[in-house]
């Protein structure tokens, strides 16, 4: 199957600024990424902020050069080729400003268009159409500093789409989108996708529920580099013979809830505060185990107030890659 | 239609590339510019009344002083031809530091088109504002102050107008790609090539009165030599405050005008890369 | 300041308009100063004026073959030093509505936010008056030491000066006021209207030229202007008789010329008040406060 995106030890180094001769600051955005999406493919980047994702789209979208290794989308160099590159791609990103607030919707996506070299009939016929799908229709005529921040957004995802490219790249498309507009959103990407098969995309999110919706693959890429790269259902599989249990308890009041952990047969455990509980999911080699966990609850003087049985999920993939859940990270770093 | 129900994006639409795609850029990008002005007409105003005030101060430095009355032409003809060198320096030169800040560049360079029709673009978007600037400057200008002119010959003249637009907007656009480089700092680059210019150029007043050597280089900047033969062939004085003869002048512009475009070509392909490699593109630092 | 203070002063019009202009003066020197290359910034305070100057001096000198023992040259080169006052506080003031409005995108928090807005623009005028300051006196002294200048710290009227130069200033932030009024309501591509006004207003204000020269119809409005008094006690404090050498206000002492620019500052910060309140609440109806609009 032909190679629609290929990286090969993609590194970046960024040279932060106040760094000293002697002791140059630097920031290691990606490390030896190796990455292969196939034409045809829905590929994701699930990751926490700060992970490397956006930098990779950049690379991939020619708007930043690699530090180390090398990238290829579309069959051509992105570093050496970029020319060859752009016709064949778009991007989009959450919560993008493109375009000029003056002009309207159709105004912006048909300048758009003309960077692309579509002529105007064309271009202005598939603005009319796509604005109908997603729903913006009759805001066609309204000028872009007058929409919501969802609409604008949907009016930047058309953008993307209009050029019919072959291999288009979504970073965080859905950021800043209410439920229901980021549902019409996969919606649309999904439709997309189905009806050509040369058609390849590429999506990062830090939302699970969105990769696993979406997604043939998924890497999972934290502080610059590839952990895990599959399919969702075999990433969430791997963890199936662990037992995962979650479990709403007293608030711990200072207890560490590390100290499961020591617990003989517990993998993993995860606090989470809230509303007055405290919320522990434990990744248990066994289910035998619950038992110890439970005992060690009531030694604490913890009263257990709900029990579920949990499928994984691929927020239980990055934890037990990563060793944390993907909010500590983004709030705790690394 | 519901979403999802039907996607028309049939494969393989026809796009251009080429010549074509460059004028579509072009065309495109100057549409903001056109729109905008028609949508928010205030600049007519701000644009053009204001430094119509401000040129005037100038004519009224030269009466208080007893300049001869040909000054108040040149004058009037720099205070017209600022307009462009304004242009240049703000909608096009620096305006990629704004595109960054608001997102836009990295759609740009990501798309197949060239960064060169993009300016161009801007700059012809910018241009009905700057010429009416200039010809209400002048036509404004030379009624209220009584300038003569005395036209020698229109061809020349023609051909000085249109050769240091060219060679000026080329310039332009080897600034526009370091400033690709620059974050803030574009914006002070670009408030402190505004007097100086002025100055070195000879706006208000003939190149010929400072030494050789310094109105020689100044001759780098297309409107130097430009304004200096157009003094030459509408004012009367004009020929004997020449720094040069104006076929000279010609023939340096049409230099200075390929030695630009060309410049402007590989410099902005130099300066793309060298933004890419150090990830200038879409970083603000503000 | 903690919150509870904060909304203490909500309360009390003068500690916030204090806290509001405290606030903003340190984010305004914060923007200024925050220059990657200090040389680029040194060299930008001392060229850029320093050729605005030129450009006078060249004429001048073409003209009259350099004679800059003549009174006309101290009253265009001083009159022009300190107009740059004009341009820096008038523009940097109403700069800030741009900036917030459109770079930095904070216009709409500043309003939340329960800081007084006049004083807080004020105070984002107050690094460019001090960048400003740099520019006037680099210009100054630059005319002293190079070209007769006759600007002796002995002779000058230092009283005078300093009590004229405040009062000036307080006069052009309320003119700032009123262009950062107007700013409200327009879009991105007029940013220059600060630099724009200040440079209309050259023609009126006396500042190179005696109001003599213009035409008779078009002097009322110099008359009319502030800046042309201010102008004026800057000169008489600074080269004394040279100043006197122009008739346009031989026929006012500097204590009637004070009073003239103390009356004139009051009604332009009594109108700048009315101005800006009547914009910004037009610009709120509008919903501009949070627009971008650049192209």
């Amino acid at each position: 199957m032909k190679q629609a995106i290929f990286t090969e030890n993609l590194g970046r180094v960024y040279k932060l600024r106040g760094g000293k001769k002697e002791d140059p600051r630097e920031l290691v955005a990606l490390d030896g990424v190796n990455v292969e999406v196939a034409q045809g493919e829905l590929f994701g980047l699930l990751g926490p902020n700060g992970a490397g994702k956006t930098t990779l789209i950049k690379i991939l979208t020619t708007l930043l050069s690699p530090t180390t290794g090398r990238a290829e989308v579309a069959g051509f160099d992105v570093d050496r080729q970029p020319e060859q590159v752009r016709p064949r791609i778009n991007m989009v990103s959450g919560g993008e400003s493109s375009g000029y607030g003056l002009l309207t919707v159709r105004e912006n996506l048909w300048m758009f268009a003309q960077f692309y070299g579509i002529p105007s009939k064309i271009a202005n016929a598939r603005i009319k159409e796509m604005l109908e799908i997603v729903g913006l229709g009759d805001r066609i005529n309204t000028k872009s500093s007058d929409l919501s921040t969802g609409l604008r957004q949907k009016m930047n995802i058309v953008r993307g789409f209009l050029t019919d490219p072959d291999v288009l790249f979504l970073d965080e498309p859905t950021l800043g989108l209410d439920v229901g507009a980021a549902r019409d959103v996969r919606k649309f990407i999904r439709a997309w996708m189905e009806e050509s098969a040369d058609r390849t995309l590429l999506l990062t999110t830090h939302y699970m529920v969105e990769a696993d919706d979406l997604c043939d693959r998924v890497a999972i890429i934290n502080g610059g580099k590839v952990l895990a790269c599959d399919t969702p259902a075999n990433l969430k599989h791997s963890l199936q013979r662990d037992a995962l249990f979650r479990l709403e308890v007293s608030p711990l009041n200072g207890l560490s809830p590390e100290i499961f952990e020591a617990i003989p047969g517990v993998r993993k455990t995860v606090h989470r505060p809230r509303d007055g509980r405290s919320v522990l999911e434990f990744i248990l080699e066994e289910e035998n185990v619950l038992a110890a966990v439970m005992s060690s609850l009531t030694e604490n003087d913890l009263t257990v107030m709900n029990l579920q049985k949990r499928e994984p999920t691929l927020e239980d993939v990055f934890v037990e890659l990563v060793g944390k859940s993907m909010s500590e990270v983004e709030h705790g770093g690394g | 239609m519901a979403v999802g129900e039907r996607v028309f994006m049939a494969r393989g639409i026809r796009k251009n590339t080429g010549a074509r795609l460059f004028i579509q850029t072009v065309l495109a990008r100057a549409y903001p510019r056109v729109i905008g002005q028609q949508r928010e007409k205030s600049w007519v105003f701000f644009d053009i009344a204001l430094p119509m005030i401000a040129v005037s101060s100038y004519v009224f430095v030269y009466r208080a002083i007893g300049a001869p009355d040909d000054y108040v032409g040149f004058v009037v003809m720099g205070g017209a031809m600022t307009a462009f060198w304004l242009n240049v320096l703000w909608s096009m030169s620096s305006q990629l530091y704004w595109e960054k800040e608001t997102g836009n560049l990295g759609l740009y360079i990501m798309a197949p088109n060239s960064l060169m029709a993009i300016l161009l673009g801007m700059a012809l978007g910018g241009m009905l504002a700057t010429t009416m600037r200039a010809l209400v400057i002048t036509v404004l200008g030379s009624w209220f102050f009584d300038v003569n002119f005395v036209v020698t010959s229109y061809f020349q003249l023609f051909a000085v107008f249109m050769l240091t637009m060219v060679a000026l907007y080329g310039m332009g656009m080897m600034f526009a790609s370091l400033f690709l480089l620059l974050s803030r700092e574009a914006w002070h680059w670009s408030n402190l090539a505004q007097e100086p210019v002025y100055l070195a150029s000879g706006f208000y007043f003939p190149i010929k009165s400072f030494n050789f050597w310094i109105a020689a280089g100044a001759s780098i900047i297309p409107l130097t030599l430009g304004m200096d033969a157009m003094r030459q062939l509408v004012f009367e004085t004009g020929p004997t405050l020449g720094f040069a003869s104006v076929p000279l002048e010609i023939g340096v512009l049409t230099g200075l005008a390929v030695l630009f475009l060309v410049g402007a070509r590989w410099l902005l392909r130099y300066m793309e890369r060298l933004a890419i490699r150090e990830g200038r593109i879409t970083e603000s630092r503000r | 300041m903690a919150a509870s203070e904060t909304i203490a002063n909500a309360g009390r019009p003068v500690a916030r308009f204090w806290h509001s202009f405290r606030t903003a003066a340190w984010l305004g020197w914060q923007i200024e100063s925050n220059w990657t290359d200090l040389l680029v910034f040194a060299i930008y305070s001392i060229i850029k004026p320093l050729a605005s100057s030129a450009i006078l001096v060249v004429m001048y000198a073409i003209i009259t073959g350099g004679n800059f023992e003549s009174p006309v040259f101290p009253y265009i080169y001083l009159g022009n030093a300190f107009y740059q006052y004009v341009g820096a506080i008038m523009a940097g003031i109403s700069w800030a509505v741009i900036e917030d409005r459109e770079h930095y995108r904070t216009l709409k928090y500043i309003y939340v936010a329960p800081l007084n807005i006049p004083s807080y623009l004020l105070g984002r005028g107050i690094a460019r008056f001090l960048t400003g300051t740099i520019s006037v006196a680099v210009v100054v002294l630059t005319g002293v030491l190079f070209l007769k200048v006759p600007v002796d710290p002995a002779l000058v009227n230092w009283p005078l000066f300093l009590v004229s130069l405040l009062i000036g200033v307080i006069m052009l932030a309320m003119m700032g006021l009123i262009l950062a009024g107007i700013t409200l309501l327009i879009a991105n591509h007029v940013w220059f209207l600060g630099e724009g006004v200040a440079g209309a207003l050259y023609l009126f204000s006396g500042a190179i030229f005696p109001l003599e020269v213009l035409p008779a119809w078009l002097r009322p409005v110099g008359f009319a202007m502030p800046i042309t008094y201010w102008l004026e006690l800057i000169r008489r404090s600074l080269v004394g008789q040279v100043a006197e050498a122009f008739p346009t206000l031989a026929g006012f002492s500097s204590g009637e010329l004070l009073a003239i620019l103390a009356g004139m500052t009051v009604l332009f910060g009594t109108a700048s008040i009315f101005i800006f309140r009547r914009c910004d609440h037009l610009a709120r109806e509008r919903g501009m406060i949070d627009m971008t609009t650049n192209y």
